[in-house]
């Protein structure tokens, strides 16, 4: 053990005895996430800390840095890619009861909020001002802002409205050894010296503790409306989709399904459906007033048309609505559940190489014998094949392991990369040259070199 | 029937092979709201479960514990996007420790022997009467023995000048005249809340003529804390004691909610398979029975009522509507912010963890307050006990059994 009593009296003294969680019971409850990564052998920490303030996250880290332990952040440990499992040991530092909302800034429609924030209670905090936090990862309900960040989380509207990036601002941040430091702010432009602000999301914990941050809000679109398409092809489903955006008509979502995907909702749903369909879409718009809405279904009926559209049908009241989205929303679910066990992954490639990848996954589906689901945000070319298969038999879990890697294979070979909004973390770590190349990946590590010199932050992660 | 020790650790790790820990039930676990640890929600003790039976665990006292923590509510199980059951899977798993970890613990045994003894539920509820005569029930350990708020409090506060002239008459009757009826007396009516079981066979008596038998407890304390053989055995003599009539009804959401799954646990079993299925069959909560005859209240009046959910009707049974519309027929019904969330009472929860229990029942107070009802009413007496803490911690409402009310 690393962590001597010395040490361990010192952390307690920072943020308190009981928020110091030093049982096995408790090592072994922050030594996973929502990743495949097995449970056992665990990969228990040494100590779970968990501090209230900015002050006691860096006290904490000053400690870390002064004696070489190895620190990995968490927020709700919803990461699908292993971020938050402490690979190396040493300290879990949880974000999760730095709860506070700070402050809502109506007139630049900005919130400030500390990391451990559930992206839902920040998103209906807004709503009830009238303004609209868009990025909504399908974790929105239980994940929380801080790992949003460092996972430049994405999600369904990221079609219209863009991934978290694209909604942050400023940081505080707590590095290695440390330091508090500000970045960005409420300047909508501002170019003053390396946007460290976007450096630091999406760089899953490695760079810096995501303590607060300053979120850019929209207004809130007063009406939605939500259609269902179905199509005979997905390559159908992907143009009508391509034909839309390119015609000006950017709906909020546009999710593209696949047959196996459907035959799996449709079987839990005790749904029928006709024999020939063999892509669904889900297609959301927003607008100021029911007039925009109409404006845009009728414009969306006639390219789905276009494009061989078996069915169209427009949701007339909150009860379609909640049944339209419940197939997506169950879409994951009921996937998981036609086989033991479910490798889902996360791979973004360009919008117009769509149809190709999932080409290629249903050829590598049949060459393999393993099953493949797919489904995915058609609009942003972010796509989530399921790899369906039963991990308990050792030679399937291997093949599953291998379909995999060729899945990452197909995201490069297509223009892609191998992660849309789930990150790297250590599941796709070793894909990543692959993907960056050896320049790439050297000049991740040399930011990661200067801004965490002895490598104690999430060590293991990335490359 | 009887699972084998090894197979129930299998079984349990079966049905949580599902959980993907994505950390849905850690938003609405009301243990998880209250000690917000990861081992408190279902997905740490579906993990914990699965490195238990993976061998990365060993069963420790501190594993035994965290798989105690738990009130089996089921509302992760509502909430979770693969439908994990948990709450079955946190039964198998006390049964499997118990059966390889030394047994039940002893404080269980006891409430267990207490509970699977008829003559001791009529001593345990002499034993509160006299203890409420002395004024020692204040001395009870974390408010167990509630005070004593009776219909009658209820209908001197209530039944005012507004609600003389609203006296409804006698309910008309759509039950089948000749369907046998009896009442299940369940331990927690008779020891706690003996008035309400009297007035549960008032109710009882204007729709038909209950009668009752000297059945034994439900089981289910004993299936909660790993006393799986003697669930089996009560279970048994349950069946015997009413196969001559057509409804079991109980005022016991967990009581009605064991007897309705009674069946399940014998499907394996040939010799009482056919027999549990009918006696499951017969079961019904009082709210269920009350609705399918008909029933009208005896009285409407002015209080303000609200309601809350036991977790044993609403996500045991799928009863909501029920109780909701008995209650809007006898006052002026307000519904409450998460009626459905557990009280912290579960069974025998609040005396193992006081701590947790208060402050999860104190959620609850506010919400109650917040309805500003006179009358809180439910339909367990687990519920009752802790929703008669909140009204003696708040002093502005009361609370009642269903029965005391309509």
């Amino acid at each position: 053990m690393s962590i001597n009593d010395a040490i361990l009296s010192k952390l307690r003294a920072v943020v308190g005895k009981e928020h110091v969680l030093t049982s096995d019971l408790d090592r072994f409850g922050y030594s996973y996430d929502s990743s495949p990564i097995p449970l056992t052998p665990a990969n228990k920490p040494e100590l779970v800390v968990r501090p209230r303030t900015t002050a006691e996250v860096s006290a904490v880290m000053k400690i870390a840095f002064e004696h070489g332990i190895p620190v990995t952040p968490r927020g709700a440990a919803s990461g699908r890619t292993g971020g938050t499992v402490p690979l190396q040991g040493g300290i879990v530092l949880t974000l999760d009861r730095m709860t506070d909302i700070l402050e809502l800034d109506e007139k630049n429609m900005m919130v400030t909020c500390e990391a451990g924030v559930r992206t839902m209670d920040l998103y209906d905090f807004c709503a009830r001002k009238g303004l609209f936090y868009p990025p909504d990862p399908a974790s929105w309900k239980y994940s929380l802002i801080g790992g949003n960040i460092a996972e430049n989380a994405g999600g369904m509207r990221a079609v219209k409205y863009g991934v978290t990036s694209n909604y942050v601002m400023g940081l505080e941040v707590v590095l290695a050894d440390g330091t508090v430091l500000k970045t960005g702010g409420k300047s909508i432009k501002n170019v003053t010296g390396y946007n460290l602000t976007q450096l630091i999301v999406g760089s899953e914990g490695t760079l810096a503790v995501v303590t607060k941050a300053i979120l850019r809000l929209i207004p809130m679109p007063a009406k939605r409306g939500v259609m269902q398409v179905f199509f005979p092809s997905l390559d159908d489903g992907c143009n009508a989709v391509h034909s839309m955006l390119q015609k000006n008509i950017v709906p909020s979502v546009a999710e593209l399904i696949d047959d196996v995907s459907l035959e799996a909702v449709s079987r839990q749903r005790n749904l029928k459906l006709d024999p020939a369909t063999k892509a669904c879409l889900i297609i959301e718009v927003d607008g100021p007033d029911e007039a925009s809405l109409n404006q845009q279904a009728e414009a969306i009926a006639k390219v789905v048309a276009e494009n061989n559209s078996i069915s169209f049908r427009v949701a007339q009241s909150q009860a379609e609505t909640d049944e339209l989205w419940a197939i997506r929303r169950g879409m994951s679910s009921a996937v998981a559940a036609t086989a033991p066990n479910r490798l889902g992954e996360d791979i973004s490639v360009p919008r117009d190489a769509f149809p190709e990848a999932v080409r290629r996954l249903k050829e590598l589906s049949r060459r393999s014998g393993l099953r493949i689901a797919v489904f995915g945000h058609a609009g942003d070319g972010n796509l989530h094949p399921s790899v369906l298969c039963d991990l308990s038999d050792p030679e399937q879990e291997k093949l599953a392991h291998e379909v995999v890697g060729e899945i990452f294979s197909i995201a490069l070979a297509v223009g892609g990369t191998l992660s849309g909004e789930h990150g790297i973390g250590i599941t796709k770590k070793p894909y990543i040259t692959d993907a960056l190349g050896e320049a790439g990946v050297a000049a991740l590590k040399s930011i990661k070199q200067a801004l965490d010199p002895k490598g104690i932050l999430n060590p293991g992660k990335i490359w | 029937m009887q699972k084998k020790s090894a197979e129930k650790l299998t079984a349990a790790q079966k049905l949580v092979a599902q959980c993907d820990r994505c950390g849905t039930c850690l938003t609405v676990c009301p243990l998880f709201g209250s000690k917000d640890i990861e081992s408190s929600a279902a997905r740490g003790k579906n993990s914990i479960l699965r490195a238990l039976a993976s061998g990365g665990l060993e069963p420790t006292k501190d594993v035994r514990a965290a798989l105690d923590f738990c009130l089996l509510c089921q509302r992760c199980v509502e909430t979770c996007p693969a439908k994990v059951k948990t709450d079955e899977a946190m039964i198998l798993a006390r049964q499997y420790l118990a059966d390889n970890a030394g047994g039940a613990s002893l404080k269980y045994k006891i409430v267990g022997g207490v509970m699977g003894s008829p003559l001791m539920v009529k001593m345990g509820a002499l034993g509160l009467s006299i203890m409420r005569k002395l004024g020692l029930n204040s001395l009870a350990p974390f408010g167990a023995a509630p005070d004593e708020y009776t219909r009658t409090h209820f209908m001197t506060a209530f039944s005012g000048p507004g609600a003389l002239g609203k006296t409804v008459p006698l309910s008309e009757t759509k039950v089948d005249k000749n369907s046998r009826v009896a009442y299940f007396k369940g331990c927690g009516m008779q020891i706690l809340f003996p008035e309400a079981a009297a007035q549960t066979m008032e109710v009882l008596g204007r729709i038909t003529t209950p009668v009752t038998r000297d059945n034994v407890c439900c089981g289910l304390p004993h299936l909660a804390h790993a006393m799986e053989a003697d669930f089996f055995k009560l279970a048994k003599e349950n069946i015997r004691q009413f196969e001559d009539v057509d409804i079991v009804v109980s005022d016991c959401a967990s009581c009605s909610g064991t007897l309705k799954h009674i069946a399940s646990h014998f499907a394996d079993d040939p010799e009482w398979k056919d027999r549990a299925a009918a006696f499951s069959a017969k079961a019904m909560d009082l709210t269920e029975y009350l609705a399918k005859a008909g029933y009208v209240p005896r009285q409407t009046n002015n209080a303000v009522i609200t309601y809350h959910d036991p977790c044993h009707l609403v996500r045991g049974q799928g009863i909501t509507k029920e109780p909701r519309s008995l209650l809007a027929a006898t006052g002026e019904f307000r519904e409450m912010k998460d009626a459905d969330v557990c009280c912290g009472g579960a069974g025998s929860f609040f005396l193992d963890y006081p701590e947790i229990s208060d402050s999860i029942i104190d959620k609850k107070r506010l919400n109650i307050e917040a309805t500003g009802a006179d009358i809180v009413v439910t339909g367990c007496p687990g519920c009752l006990i802790q929703l008669n803490k909140a009204a003696k911690a708040s002093g502005k409402f009361k609370a009642l059994h269903i029965s005391q009310v309509v």
